[in-house]
């Protein structure tokens, strides 16, 4: 599995090749998928001991090596599609409790990680502070990631990672612990399902950050199949992350080597959901056109009006446009322009109106993975327009 | 007889100057009262403005979630509604204080704030009813807009619209009656205007959510009939897979 350091930490005294004090973090699985996940845990710790803590009941014979502890946990998360500010609690709690010196957290469907991927994950959680797992997906997958989280975190904070809510992670202890007085912060406030953002805990920490290929892997989906609810979750976790470390953003720093991309397939066929996003694209630009220009300026707003006005073959959203758009939302959730909620409830049909424009794109040919790419260096390039906002909100209030 | 009119005339007049002159007083003390507390009220309102500022009040509050009051006044800062707050809290205070002086200033056994205060109470109840009902109102409206839009619903805006007028025509009916006005007439009114904006609400939700109902219930029902499968048939090929399904996350 490859693997990417995208900060270089010159005292890491780590070895390779060894599991001393690794702790392997699992969430609640059923029992098959959690049979499965030993099995592969095994094999890839075939002569290391490695210790697996689950809140499940562990059999009574673990396989091989493994030594398996069973905890209650302190705080528990009800959000079970992704990892939350309880899951870092618990397991840097376990950690500590058992002297580790680095973990690794395996997310939901966690079965599906393959023993090399595991292996690869935990090599590199002993060399770097935080590692990240990167998937393979379709060009109809991780959508949201796609157009709002990586481009984002790349872009205010110079880190890489291609996932920054990537549900397998590797941390160090002191990663661990960072992570964990950000989550007791949120569980302390009855906020179990708090999202964290460990890219921005690391890159404004000065932590070594890395990357590792997982392959193929079931990703869980939200429970709840309201796309508006969780997109504003995500976003507005997001955004408030962005807004606790504007202190940090706001300094201007190098770009950090690129990761070789992988390509993902093309679009084959023309999908009917292009035709569903664009006509909920031009519902919201005739109801909520008062909304938007509350928080978006005349140019952004003359770009939405001669989208609504395009043919669906032809319909395509600059990436200027959508950068600006990300930049003017997050810019309205700081000032609160208009309540957050609504806010990001207005969000909804432009993120539409950008997965229709992008998956048309790439039925034309385009690979998916380039404009990702491509979009990401947009909002790089125009960073410091949202600097200038940032900093001064009244000279260029819409 | 004219000598008698001209003395009549020139007595009433008298009797108005008096009650003129001694009723300037009590109104001098009204606005003295009220403008001296405007004034503290504009010192007070600057002075928590400039501590809570530097105290970052704002900042601290934005990270207790469990208390959004700034998402209820979305263009102001908590600092600013405490410091407005403050300010018409003293104004408030110096129409009080104004109505008593008044009160006292003018001669007589008139006992004006015996029945101004308490209808002076009941106006500051209805304007705070008034600018509640407002807020939510609005609140609302954007909340449904949003909602339906996201719900890709046709009549979004009709469906805004009536919630809004829902609330406000509520809210002007509890100013009135809390204002003591119009009685009867007001609570039909609004019986009638309450009940046309639900019905025309519930038009236009039922004959706009017909196709929603039958797409409901065109799913809630298997289509695939076994016909489509041919046991036996070498040369049957199954139909298409379905189109790779969209993933957000």
């Amino acid at each position: 599995m490859a693997s990417t350091q995208t900060n270089v930490d010159l005292n890491s005294a780590a070895s390779a090749g060894t599991t001393g004090g690794l702790l392997v973090s699992l969430v609640a699985l059923s029992q098959e998928a959690f049979d499965i996940t030993l099995n592969n845990l095994s094999q890839a710790f075939p002569d290391e001991t490695v210790l697996v803590a689950t809140p499940d009941v562990a059999p009574q014979s673990p396989a091989n090596s493994l030594r398996l502890l069973t905890y209650s946990p302190t705080n528990v998360s009800t959000t079970p599609w992704i990892l939350t500010a309880a899951d870092y609690l618990n397991t840097f709690k376990v950690a500590q409790e058992n002297h580790a010196t680095a973990c690794v957290l395996l997310g939901p469907e966690a079965q599906s990680v393959q023993p090399a991927a595991i292996r690869a994950l935990a090599k590199s959680a002993l060399q770097s502070d935080l590692t990240l797992a990167r998937y393979e997906l379709g060009p109809r997958e991780g959508l949201v990631n796609a157009a709002i989280l990586y481009p984002v975190t790349r872009a205010l904070f110079g880190t890489r990672p291609r996932f920054p809510l990537a549900i397998d992670v590797g941390l160090s202890l002191r990663m661990a612990e960072r992570l964990a007085t950000v989550g007791q912060r949120h569980t302390s406030a009855g906020q179990n399902d708090a999202l964290l953002w460990p890219l921005s805990e690391a890159a404004s920490a000065n932590c070594t950050i890395a990357e590792v290929d997982i392959g193929p892997r079931t990703l869980p989906q939200p429970v709840a199949s309201d796309l508006n609810a969780v997109l504003a979750q995500v976003a507005g976790s997001l955004f408030a992350e962005v807004d606790a470390k504007a202190s940090f953003w706001q300094r201007a720093r190098g770009v950090q080597p690129a990761h070789p991309t992988v390509q993902s397939a093309l679009l084959t066929d023309s999908p009917s959901d292009i035709t569903t996003m664009l006509d909920a694209f031009r519902l919201a630009y005739t109801n909520l056109n008062e909304i938007w220009s509350l928080v978006l300026p005349p140019n952004s707003l003359l770009g939405l009006k001669k989208l609504s006005l395009t043919p669906p073959e032809n319909f395509r959203m600059p990436d200027t446009l959508w950068v600006r758009i990300v930049y003017d939302f997050m810019l309205a959730f700081r000032l609160r322009t208009i309540n957050r909620g609504h806010l990001l409830g207005a969000l909804t049909p432009l993120y539409l109106a950008w997965t229709a424009s992008h998956l048309t794109l790439i039925s034309h040919g385009t690979a998916p993975e380039k404009h990702i790419q491509e979009l990401a260096v947009a909002f790089e390039t125009d960073k410091p327009y949202l600097v200038s906002r940032w900093r001064w909100p009244d000279r260029f209030n819409p | 007889m004219w000598q008698q009119v001209e003395l009549a005339l020139r007595q009433s007049a008298h009797r108005v100057l008096v009650k003129l002159a001694s009723f300037l007083p009590g109104l001098v003390a009204l606005l003295l009262a009220v403008i001296v507390l405007t004034a503290i009220g504009v010192g007070l309102a600057a002075f928590l403005r400039r501590t809570l500022t530097a105290a970052k009040f704002d900042e601290r509050l934005a990270r207790n979630a469990v208390a959004p009051i700034s998402d209820w006044s979305p263009a102001n800062s908590p600092t600013e509604l405490i410091s407005r707050v403050a300010f018409w809290a003293c104004v408030l205070i110096g129409c009080f204080i104004g109505i008593s002086a008044f009160d006292a200033a003018y001669p007589g056994d008139s006992q004006i704030s015996a029945f101004v205060l308490p209808y002076v109470t009941h106006s500051i109840g209805a304007v705070l009813l008034l600018i509640v009902g407002t807020v939510i109102a609005r609140f609302l409206e954007r909340s449904v807009l949003i909602g339906a839009v996201n719900a890709k619903l046709q009549y979004a805006r009709i469906l805004s619209l009536g919630i809004k007028w829902l609330v406000l025509v509520l809210t002007a009916a509890m100013v009135l009656d809390h204002l003591q006005i119009g009685g009867g007439v007001v609570e039909l009114a609004f019986g009638i205007l309450f009940g046309g904006i639900v019905l025309t609400l519930a038009l236009a939700v039922g004959l706009g959510s017909r196709d929603i109902v039958s797409r409901s219930l065109e799913r809630s029902t298997d289509l695939r009939s076994p016909l489509d499968h041919i046991p036996g048939d070498p040369d049957y090929k199954a139909a298409a897979t379905p189109t790779e399904t969209l993933r957000h996350f």
